[in-house]
């Protein structure tokens, strides 16, 4: 099995009510399972090539730059990976589509864009993300309520990260 | 948008490079009249240009008017697509405003809304920008690059690289670049790029890039002074915009090109070369900190590389850069 296939099963397990999974291809065998308190690998008690990996409640599975080094200046909050709260399936994420800041308003002194509680539809804009000096205004694309802004001003949040959860209408 | 017999007229004294046009040879090209030719022309001379009329030779472009109308960019402009579509205002509240309005609709890849003067230029943040009528260039370039949306940032550096060499090549002065895209002259900020992104989770919808360049302020009010400059204070003499706006659009569509194609790494190398802030020891202000240490360069996707006291490497992705006074 590659990675990616790996990465996959992971993304269709934390997307879904599934607990478990076990999944066979070959002579390769991976079991996940997720965690409700955070990260867990069980490998399968099987002898050929057993695979480990990491569950992580709704984290992005897309690899994010630079690991290796301390991302984002120390005054900030480390970018780790929110882990959102236990996910309602039918609330709907919107994520980040690039690495960068996320601001909440227009300027510092301005009111946010939204906060938990405001209604929004397919093209309101939530915030931005800004990397380099690209400022990616971001819309919710779906008509609902913000049910919780899932990361503060100034954080830098990973591609796909999720930003917010909404309760579509 | 004007006439299409305009900028094929234009385009006929483009290609001449400053010779004389047959008044006949412009018959044929535009398909029209010889008297139809002279009114196109009249209404060149009532815009500003001066043209020479000579029996047997035709006509030719003596002097273009200090403008920054379409006229102006178009001739010499030696880009395949990019500003073949201008929107040239006197006046506007600010070209990013006006790109936005456009690119709600079908608009074409590459057009160029540029005014003579903002009333409400902004830069980074909603900050203002100072942009007095007739002396810099306002301009907003629309582009929409098949890429997924985080390829994106990287066209700011891509701008910034361009403008440097716009700027070289038509005055001979040698900005820097401070990261990841202003444009300064011995310290002084000369131009500002405020990118701006309208994209779905994996597809860009428009990349606008609003630029705007100090050219012939020759003065500054008080509390700009001390950190803005333009090319003719530091030149000493007037400079053209529509040939700075030429070069800047030639080069754009160049890197453009060779981003998507090929990847970042020329384009890396080249902003490195004007890279003021290198090596340097550098403070960098976030919206929840500053952070202090040694420039170490940029990464592969634009990333400024900064080495902290205590050996540490930060990736930083967003912040205003100073370069600290005090030695290393």
């Amino acid at each position: 099995m590659k990675v990616q296939e790996i990465r996959e099963l992971i993304k269709l397990v934390d997307q879904s009510s599934i607990a478990e999974l076990v999944f066979e291809s070959g002579n390769s065998k991976v079991k996940l399972k997720k965690s409700v308190s955070g990260t867990y690998a069980e490998s399968a008690a099987q002898p050929a090539a057993v695979q480990e990996t990491a569950v992580k409640p709704a984290a992005p599975v897309q690899a994010a730059p630079a690991k290796k080094e301390e991302a984002q200046p120390a005054a900030q909050e480390a970018p780790a990976v929110q882990e959102t709260p236990a996910t309602d399936e039918n609330l709907h994420k919107i994520t980040s589509p690039m690495v960068g800041t996320f601001y909440q308003s227009p300027s510092p002194d301005a009111d946010p864009y939204v906060k938990a509680g405001s209604s929004v539809s397919e093209d309101t804009v939530v915030c931005i993300v800004e990397a380099m000096k690209l400022f990616n205004e971001i819309e919710a694309e779906v008509q609902g309520e913000i049910v919780e802004v899932l990361v503060k001003d100034g954080q830098l949040v990973e591609y796909g990260q999720p930003l917010f959860l909404v309760k579509p209408q | 948008m004007q006439s299409s017999v305009r900028q094929q007229l234009l385009s006929a004294f483009s290609k001449a490079d400053g010779g004389f046009v047959s008044g006949q040879a412009l018959a044929e090209i535009l398909g029209c009249s010889r008297t139809a030719i002279w009114k196109h022309i009249e209404a060149l001379r009532q815009e500003g240009f001066e043209l020479e009329a000579v029996r047997k030779k035709g006509y030719r472009i003596v002097s273009k008017p200090d403008k920054v109308t379409e006229n102006e960019i178009l001739i010499g402009l030696e880009t395949n697509w990019l500003g073949k579509e201008i929107v040239s205002l006197d006046t506007t509240d600010s070209t990013q405003k006006e790109a936005h309005r456009l690119a709600q609709e079908p608009f074409k890849e590459g057009t160029v809304v540029i005014a003579e003067e903002q009333t409400a230029g902004r830069g980074r943040m909603a900050r203002q920008w100072h942009s007095p009528k007739h002396t810099g260039i306002w301009m907003s370039v629309i582009l929409k690059p098949e890429l997924p949306p985080y390829k994106a940032p990287q066209f700011t550096l891509l701008t910034a690289v361009s403008v440097v060499e716009a700027i070289r090549e038509v005055t001979g002065l040698q900005p820097e670049i401070k990261w990841p895209n202003d444009i300064l002259l011995n310290g002084k900020k000369l131009t500002g790029i405020l990118t701006e992104l309208q994209a779905d989770a994996d597809r860009i919808h428009s990349v606008i890039i609003g630029i705007g360049i100090n050219v012939n302020q020759l003065k500054f009010p008080e509390e700009l002074k001390e950190i803005a400059t333009s090319l003719a204070i530091e030149k000493g003499e007037k400079i053209s915009r529509s040939h700075i706006i030429q070069e800047i659009l030639k080069r754009l569509e160049h890197y453009y090109h060779l981003y998507i194609e090929e990847g970042f790494s020329d384009i890396k190398r080249r902003w490195e070369r004007y890279a003021l802030s290198i090596g340097k020891r550098i403070s960098a202000r976030t919206v929840t900190g500053v952070l202090h240490g040694k420039a170490l360069g940029i990464t592969e996707e634009g990333v400024l590389k900064l080495l902290d006291d205590e050996g540490v490497i930060h990736n930083i992705y967003s912040a205003d850069i100073e370069v600290e006074k005090k030695a290393d």
